[in-house]
């Protein structure tokens, strides 16, 4: 089996590309061609092979949790290896009621959507102006002002934030955390928002304005529409960092009923210590929804991953 | 009076170079709601972050006391600090190694196999969906004396002298985590490396082999020079979060045994939340970040200038 990927390229335009230094096309002449060419097999099958080994190293954490969620205590130390005799689906309903895992997702999703909703909007609005008058040296401070919250490390406004959050009456409030998640994702929203629409032509926005319709309208019935790729890698992105987010509402939300996921389970592991069978199905729950939402987002999960640290 | 053929306007049409610029107004309204949030949830506690450093603050008073600079220099006496400091370092290093290492080499073999690539790709971004935090408690268990997946597959297989308690071993306990970390996140960087290494012009490859240049020396004039800004990334980025470890050490040892694992973060919490000393954490914070950057552009400036263009 030969397997080259570069036969599964489409083809190339042809241009003579310069060498680059260090490359001396007499240095290594061809030698026995076929030997080279097993050893290329064997090259293959290496690699595949540690491709093998890694997807299993990757499978086997995913397969012992979904396995421990569905075992009683019990088997879990008589058959700690195997998967489960019986599949105990009652750890599922178990963790939903002991663990606050309803009143954490509804918290989760309501911090999550709210803060989405306010960055795709927010987001893309500063970011317009920010990508069209690139010219103007006010507004290219702006955007070097905003996209500085990239380097700068996101938990060193923290402890201050305690004594701000305090005196604005925020802490164990859902929309403390919603504010501060809308500031802390802004950089990088308005970063890939304007990278985007930089490549969208201005013409139909000039067309527009020449008729007569109002910034407003433009942006809204003209521009917005056109930014959904990089809307869904916004809330792809930004939704799972929200999500899985433990620093900030460890800080700010203590209350039972103001939790969200990974605080549930936190306090869960602390109740209900070595009952890994629930602890795994409360788990299993609170990543669902992201699973459901990668598996439709997948793509743009990708790109937002590429794009934005490629581009920076 | 004849009509002109082409309709001449009256005024010529004035340069619509600018028109962005004009509406000031309008600017203003898209910018500012952007601009509060980032401005009072980000730079203003960034800012009194420094002022709070100097003070004695606990986090209740509303008129914490000036102390100076008393608190930088405690830190450097504070054995707690400096042990958390070099836990922390030890885990950004190995972290940013091995993970970068595998994303590198994960991506090359998928790019090798382009056609199982989607699959693989899709298998290797699932951990990155499970919170840090959840997937540390999934490894603690895994990890766990006698009864977790490892020590059990080890009593299983007939190697029972190397079953141990992987996670209460001040020996095993931070390589641990530094594994389960590197394990999570690898598959997020190799994206990153796979979207490079798509850009890299097959132009050069053909004019190599021609050359029967071997492969190592393929990777290494042509791949690595090409794809070295998606190192550099890779790199700060590895770095940066292994850096502000917080939540997977949380998971599994909760900073012990012995404070072994507690890394800067762990203690910044610590000192705030447990022993009231905000101005004091403040402190640590303000060094920390102040850490990070400095490592942060120097890389990036020393790794950038190195980078081909192409």
């Amino acid at each position: 089996m030969t397997i080259s990927s570069f036969q599964n390229r489409p083809p190339t335009v042809q241009k003579p590309f310069p060498l680059p230094p260090g490359m001396n096309a007499s240095r290594h002449a061809p030698k026995n061609r076929s030997s080279r060419k097993s050893l290329g097999i064997a090259f293959d099958g290496v690699t595949l092979a540690f491709l093998l080994l890694w997807a299993v190293i990757v499978l086997i954490p995913l397969g012992v949790l979904v396995s421990v969620a569905l075992k009683s205590p019990a088997e879990l130390t008589t058959n700690p290896l195997g998967l489960p005799q019986q599949f105990l689906w009652s750890n599922f309903a178990q963790a939903w009621e002991n663990g606050n895992m309803g009143t954490a997702t509804i918290n989760s999703v309501l911090v999550t959507g709210f803060t989405l909703l306010a960055l795709v909007l927010f987001g893309s609005m500063a970011a317009y102006p920010l990508a069209r008058a690139t010219s103007n040296k006010w507004y290219r401070g702006i955007y070097l002002y905003f996209v500085a919250g990239l380097i700068v490390p996101s938990q060193m406004g923290m402890i201050p934030l305690y004594g701000l959050m305090r005196n604005l009456g925020l802490i164990n409030t859902l929309q403390g955390i919603i504010f501060l998640d809308i500031g802390g994702a802004l950089p990088l929203v308005i970063f890939l928002y304007a990278g985007f629409i930089q490549s969208v032509p201005r013409e139909l926005e000039e067309a527009a304005a020449l008729d007569g319709a109002g910034p407003l309208r433009i942006f809204w019935n003209i521009v917005f529409p056109l930014l959904g790729p990089v809307t869904a890698t916004v809330i792809i992105t930004s939704g799972l960092n929200i999500w899985n987010d433990f620093f900030g509402p460890l800080l700010f939300l203590q209350d039972q009923d103001k939790m969200t996921l990974p605080l549930a389970i936190y306090s869960f592991v602390g109740a209900y210590t070595n009952n890994w069978g629930l602890i795994f199905a409360a788990i299993i729950v609170s990543a669902l929804p992201m699973l459901i939402l990668f598996i439709f987002l997948q793509p743009y999960y990708v790109k937002g991953i590429a794009g934005g640290a490629l581009k920076g | 009076m004849i009509k002109p053929l082409i309709y001449a306007p009256s005024k010529p049409i004035r340069k619509r170079k600018n028109v962005f610029l004009q509406r000031l107004g309008t600017n203003a309204l898209f910018l500012l709601p952007a601009l509060f949030f980032f401005t009072c949830f980000v730079i203003y506690p960034l800012l009194s972050g420094v002022y709070y450093s100097m003070t004695n603050w606990n986090g209740i008073d509303l008129t914490p006391q000036f102390v100076g600079l008393q608190n930088f220099l405690s830190l450097w006496h504070d054995a707690e600090f400096l042990s958390s400091m070099r836990v922390t370092l030890t885990f950004a290093f190995f972290v940013t190694l091995i993970q970068n290492s595998l994303a590198l080499l994960l991506a090359l073999a998928l790019n090798r196999f382009m056609r199982f690539s989607a699959a693989f790709r899709v298998l290797f971004l699932i951990p990155t969906l499970i919170s840090i935090l959840a997937m540390g408690y999934i490894w603690s268990y895994i990890y766990s004396p006698l009864f977790g997946f490892v020590d059990a597959f080890l009593i299983h297989v007939g190697l029972s002298q190397w079953a141990q308690d992987w996670l209460g071993d001040p020996h095993f306990a931070l390589g641990t985590i530094i594994f389960s970390g590197s394990w999570q996140w690898c598959g997020f960087n190799m994206i990153i490396y796979m979207a490079a290494l798509q850009l890299v012009p097959t132009e050069f490859y053909e004019a190599a082999s021609m050359d029967g240049a071997y492969r190592w020396r393929k990777f290494r004039d042509i791949t690595f020079p090409l794809i070295a800004p998606s190192f550099t990334i890779n790199l700060v980025l590895i770095l940066i979060g292994g850096l502000r470890v917080f939540d997977i050490i949380v998971a599994m040892t909760g900073g012990g045994p012995a404070g072994m694992t507690r890394s800067v973060f762990l203690e910044i919490y610590r000192q705030a939340f447990l022993f009231s000393r905000f101005g004091y954490s403040s402190a640590m914070v303000l060094v920390v970040s102040l850490i990070i950057l400095a490592i942060s552009v120097t890389i990036l400036h020393y790794l950038r200038k190195r980078e081909v263009a192409y």
